[in-house]
């Protein structure tokens, strides 16, 4: 895939994250990332009882940072916080078929919704 | 206007499309009925009349820069005269020295030229501009060596925009006796030029950014002191044995007549580019967290560059895909990393990622440059919306 050339989820996610922003209230707050390396990607999460009632992020990132932050939000609902085995950057990659060269952005996605588990097991201790 | 796929065209610095008038010359030179004879061939009077045509054409690009015919070359491109003047003052003199100097901030043909001869054994100063993008002539003297060769410093970077003070650097270089070369691929044709009052011993020029077809340029090369250059490339020994190879008649009638356009037209031109370029920076700089790259006044109407804070490079290019810009420059954009011209100018990763080019040229309108500023303004916004927190408020603190 040539630069500048995205999947088409990527740009849909891209072009309209629905799920951009911030939560108003109690929610749990994961980040990673540095805006000066090139990407950074912060998650809330309202929990209800055990699972994700509602994700949304933030992100400062290229197209794939964007849309990939984008679909962890979203994959997020309906399952346990304290359980983040079920996203494998790999298996994203593929799904949003994002070039080798850029795992390390889905590493930072990843990271922001593990610091976000670790913040609910802090708020729970 | 050009707007093809609905894409508004503003990478003018890159490339230009050919004007129509230089189009129909070409075609005068290429087909049976034409004039398409081998110029070499001086046998006949099909061969005179292609040579008559290249000759004129050579007269034409001698006019704009203030040079006698007779010390014009033909080349591919600003790429190959740069090499030329490069390597061939370095190889036919080296038995006088070994020594350099240039810029940081130079186009890559000249850059890569200097990290060959480092290779051969040359050693060579890469000057650091200041913060506005210009090399000073104080610089210059500080970096001559009894041993200095050749100075090569460009007239206009193809980034920024800013225009160099070669004559000074000029002046320079000729107190001390060292050769001096000027890239000036983005300066022929949009800022008045002669090789004489800038003191210029060698000055490579381009077909293709003013309005002619790609695939040719042409090298100045000052008689006497550095008309021994050693070619690059040999057979046949046309070019004075400077430039080896057939001479392509219609892309040099076509350089020709693009540059005899611009002598006419480039002072009108300009006054018209400087005020599009005022109303697209006025558009752009209203939308706040935007720093202007290089010098704010010496520099060309037809760039503009510009960083935008708290927003991503990539991501702002793929959003701006409705204009046809520049991140960095575009010899370099395909690779994404940060320019390394606006790192030379002290910009951070991130803002010299974040930075897009603008050039403007003939063709483009008042309502382009709307567009695209209203363009600019929605994505910017939106981007920066996308954002977290603390990267936008901390980019806006800093503007």
């Amino acid at each position: 895939m040539d630069a500048l050339d995205y999947s088409t989820q990527v740009r849909e996610r891209f072009e309209r994250p629905d799920n951009a922003g911030r939560l108003l209230g109690r929610a749990v707050t994961g980040a990673a990332g540095d805006e000066a390396l090139g990407t950074r990607v912060e998650f809330d999460f309202r929990i209800r009882g055990d699972t994700v009632e509602k994700g949304v992020f933030r992100a400062y990132g290229c197209p794939h940072a964007i849309a990939a932050a984008s679909w962890v939000a979203e994959a997020a609902e309906g399952r346990s916080l304290s359980d983040t085995s079920w996203l494998d950057p790999l298996s994203l990659a593929s799904l949003l078929e994002v070039p080798d060269y850029k795992l390390g952005v889905l590493l930072v996605v990843q990271d922001a919704l593990e610091d976000a588990a670790s913040q609910l097991q802090r708020n729970e201790d | 206007m050009i707007c093809a796929k609905n894409i508004i065209y503003l990478d003018y610095a890159a490339t230009t499309p050919v004007d129509d008038r230089v189009a129909a010359v070409m075609c005068e030179c290429m087909t049976r009925d034409g004039v398409f004879a081998n110029p070499a061939s001086r046998s006949h009077q099909l061969g005179r009349d292609a040579q008559g045509r290249v000759e004129m054409a050579r007269r034409e690009v001698a006019r704009l820069l203030g040079a006698n015919h007779t010390e014009v070359i033909w080349t591919s491109g600003a790429t190959e005269s740069d090499n030329l003047a490069l390597k061939g003052v370095a190889h036919a003199f080296r038995d006088r020295g070994r020594h350099i100097v240039t810029s940081r901030t130079e186009h890559k043909a000249v850059l890569d030229t200097a990290r060959q001869l480092e290779r051969e054994g040359f050693e060579v100063t890469y000057l650091l501009p200041g913060d506005a993008g210009r090399v000073t002539p104080e610089q210059v003297r500080e970096a001559l060596r009894d041993d200095t060769l050749l100075v090569s410093v460009m007239h206009v970077n193809n980034e920024t925009g800013v225009i160099s003070d070669v004559s000074s650097i000029g002046r320079v270089c000729r107190e001390r006796g060292v050769l001096f070369h000027v890239d000036a691929a983005q300066s022929a044709g949009k800022l008045p030029l002669d090789v004489n009052r800038m003191h210029v011993d060698l000055m490579s020029v381009s077909g293709h950014k003013i309005y002619g077809p790609k695939g040719i340029g042409a090298l100045f090369v000052r008689s006497g002191a550095a008309s021994r250059l050693e070619p690059i490339i040999h057979g046949g020994g046309h070019e004075r044995g400077m430039r080896s190879g057939t001479l392509p008649t219609h892309q040099i009638v076509g350089m020709g007549e693009a540059f005899r356009i611009a002598r006419e037209e480039a002072a009108e031109e300009a006054e018209r580019l400087k005020m599009l370029r005022d109303r697209l920076w006025e558009g752009i700089s209203r939308l706040g967290g935007v720093m202007l790259n290089g010098h704010p006044q010496a520099r060309i109407p037809g760039i503009l560059n510009v960083s935008f804070e708290g927003v991503e490079g990539e991501s702002l290019l793929f959003a701006l895909r409705e204009l046809a810009v520049s991140s960095g420059s575009a010899c370099t954009s395909a690779t994404r990393e940060a320019s390394y011209v606006l790192r030379a100018l002290g910009r951070s990763d991130q803002l010299a990622q974040s930075s897009i080019r603008f050039s403007i040229g003939r063709y483009t309108t008042a309502e382009e440059l709307d567009r695209a500023v209203a363009i600019v303004s929605d994505q910017v916004h939106r981007l920066r919306g996308l954002a977290p927190k603390n990267v936008v408020r901390g980019e806006r603190q800093a503007s």
